[in-house]
């Protein structure tokens, strides 16, 4: 007897969640790279994103529809993401594509969205170009949730310059649209104050030794030197300068998790001011409540891509609720009247290159510990 | 620029040459020896420093008992690779031979990514941070010393192997002519089989060496085994000394250019000379016709 009244009270929760999403879904497609040498940030994307959907379809999803989403692999490369992000448009009608996370691959994704008319909402791909073809005049299908190198840039330049340490920089980068967006953000955010990078030099990307071009900057004597360096290349590149003595501190975006604790703990980075567009210690009610929701779900602590994809994936629902039928043409028609609450601190909204200036984290590194310093507009 | 800027390039240098000639010797002595091009040798390189690292970080292994287990596991899979290109080659044609090992370099890559991800290690051990200081600039750091040293001791093991032992002049020979070889009475498998062996085992040196020097993750081999191909032409296919030679040329000559021009142009460097060389002395600079 109660094995039938439990069946039978199984079946009518599972045709009473049916009901609740009895029209059809609405499916967002994502690149993202899943596997490759940044795939470690694709998971984060994938849960960040994973989580505000899950979320939002708990609180009844958009007017009633469930939200779903796909992803697709891009490896983090541009010629791999369009043959998959053409199938994807081909195949299925998306309300929108989102991410890319590589700043090269969503360069590639954008004029795919732009012939197909379905938005494409980017959160962690950071060239400066990607915003420049964006908005009036550009691509109206693609908006950009975290800031640009050059906003983020921008940022950081003024605090370094407010504190007198804009002087005598030397950059290091990765031979990318990542690296070479982060000297020029650095070199226009310098010319405002009179100043230009003292030397900057680029890397193929999984180059593992830096021996010889520490050795460069180091015999410069630059006042700091910023590296835009990430994942192995990065851990490479830190190690290196510290066995090789390097002594000056860094700038840019220094990615601190990244450093070797024997490193960060010998004072060896003291003096050290970087940012980032997110710090998991911000101390704001909602990142905490994020923080902690996130870490119990996924076992693991977020980090600025699982934030950037949380926060983009709230944005595009939000303006998928105001747009009435979440058709990919009344979406776009949508964001840009977003005004959005940041976990930041900050109510967003996007500019004229569909750009979202939300306030960076300016961290330093002192007595061999992280410490936030503060928050600068982007 | 004062003298201990060009120092540390031309010391920067002849480690890096020494880490690629590692590499280099055993992809030649394969190729001397069998005639085939092993596209895996980086991925067994960088098993090898993911062993080393799971033995050192999870295990607690020493240093030199973490070089030994991994150079004598590298010899082990050599025997096995060997036997495994002899079953599914048969004698046949050199293309396949290169099908099969650029196959087998992606299930290596891919299954190391599948079991490990992409996530890098680095290699936290007494070693990882300490160095040797000469004045206020000069430094180099003692996991990069002790490459040099197991480099110079490996190649001059292997040329004493080479050409003092009986074992060795065998493997010259076979590379030099297998059929007249046989014809002598030298068992061209166990000699081919040795050689494979020490190859991957060579590798597997370099592998434990670097592990406290790099980063490792399972896309870390791609890089060094392309330079190591570069290298293996510019010092004459199939010759050893050639290959060690113009590895140490090449990292020197790769420093300087580092140090004094966009870094960008370092990676060209090794593939501008290999072009040159092909154009000027298609035998490779050290090549006489002769292998091994």
């Amino acid at each position: 007897m109660f094995i039938k009244r439990a069946a039978v009270a199984a079946l009518a929760c599972g045709l009473l969640s049916t009901a609740a999403f009895a029209q059809a879904p609405i499916v967002i497609g994502a690149s993202t790279p899943l596997t490759g040498p940044v795939s470690h940030y694709g998971q984060h994307a994938r849960w960040g994103s994973e989580l505000a959907i899950e979320e939002a379809n708990a609180a009844g999803g958009v007017n009633g529809r469930k939200i779903e989403i796909d992803y697709q692999d891009n490896r983090c490369n541009p010629a791999e993401a369009v043959k998959s992000v053409t199938q994807m448009l081909a195949t299925k009608k998306y309300a929108a594509i989102f991410d890319g996370l590589c700043s090269s691959v969503a360069l590639a994704i954008m004029p795919l969205v732009e012939r197909a008319k379905v938005p494409f909402i980017v959160a962690n791909a950071s060239a400066t170009s990607i915003a420049e073809k964006s908005g009036d005049g550009g691509n109206k299908w693609t908006f950009k949730v975290n800031p640009t190198d050059a906003s983020m840039l921008d940022a950081l330049v003024g605090w370094l310059n407010k504190d007198g340490k804009a002087e005598n920089i030397a950059f290091l980068g990765e031979d990318t649209d990542y690296g070479r967006a982060g000297s020029a953000g650095f070199e226009t955010a310098l010319a405002k104050y009179g100043k230009k990078l003292v030397m900057a030099d680029y890397f193929q990307k999984g180059t593992a030794d830096y021996t010889a071009v520490l050795t460069k900057i180091k015999a410069k004597k630059p006042g700091m030197v910023a590296f835009y360096l990430i994942d192995a290349d990065f851990q490479n590149g830190i190690k290196q300068w510290f066995t090789m003595g390097g002594g000056i501190p860094l700038t840019g975006r220094v990615l601190v998790e990244q450093v070797p604790k024997e490193v960060l703990s010998s004072g060896f980075l003291d003096g050290t001011i970087s940012v980032q567009p997110y710090d998991v210690s911000v101390d704001t009610p909602a990142n905490k409540a994020f923080v902690e929701k996130f870490t119990k779900k996924f076992g693991e602590a977020p980090m600025l891509i699982s934030f950037e994809s949380y926060e983009t994936i709230n944005i595009l629902i939000d303006a998928m609720r105001r747009s009435g039928d979440a058709s990919p043409e009344k979406i776009r028609d949508a964001l840009p009247q977003t005004k959005y609450q940041s976990m930041l601190g900050t109510t967003v909204e996007f500019d004229k290159n569909n750009l979202i200036h939300n306030n960076a984290v300016i961290f330093g590194i002192k007595g061999g510990k992280v410490v936030i310093l503060g928050m600068n507009k982007t | 620029m004062d003298w201990s800027f060009y120092a540390q390039l031309l010391l920067n240098g002849l480690v890096m040459g020494v880490i690629y000639a590692l590499v280099a010797m055993g992809l030649s002595l394969i190729f001397g020896v069998l005639e085939i091009v092993n596209f895996a040798h980086g991925e067994f390189y960088m098993l090898a420093s993911m062993l080393a690292y799971f033995l050192t970080a999870q295990w607690g292994f020493d240093y030199w008992t973490t070089i030994l287990v991994v150079t004598v596991v590298g010899v082990a899979v050599g025997y096995v690779l060997f036997e495994g290109l002899r079953l599914a080659l048969r004698g046949e044609a050199f293309e396949r031979s290169i099908l099969l090992t650029m196959g087998l370099s992606m299930v290596l890559q891919n299954g190391a990514v599948f079991l490990f991800t992409t996530n890098s290690h680095l290699l936290e051990s007494k070693l990882s941070y300490q160095n040797v200081v000469l004045g206020d600039d000069f430094r180099m750091p003692v996991a990069r010393l002790y490459a040099l040293g197991l480099g110079f001791a490996a190649f001059a093991v292997l040329y004493l192997i080479l050409h003092r032992t009986r074992i060795g002049k065998a493997m010259r020979g076979v590379a030099q002519n297998r059929a007249a070889a046989d014809m002598v009475g030298i068992d061209a498998r166990a000699v081919s089989r040795l050689a494979v062996a020490i190859g991957i085992g060579l590798t597997g040196l370099a592998g434990a060496a670097l592990a406290p020097v790099y980063a490792v993750h399972p896309l870390m081999g791609f890089s060094f085994v392309f330079k190591a191909f570069a290298i293996i032409i510019i010092g004459g296919l199939g010759n050893i000394s050639g290959a060690a030679i113009a590895a140490v040329m090449l990292g020197i000559i790769e420093s300087f250019a580092g140090g004094l021009l966009p870094l960008a142009l370092t990676d060209a460097v090794a593939f501008i000379s290999m072009i040159a060389v092909l154009l000027l002395r298609p035998q490779g600079l050290f090549g006489r016709g002769v292998r091994v």
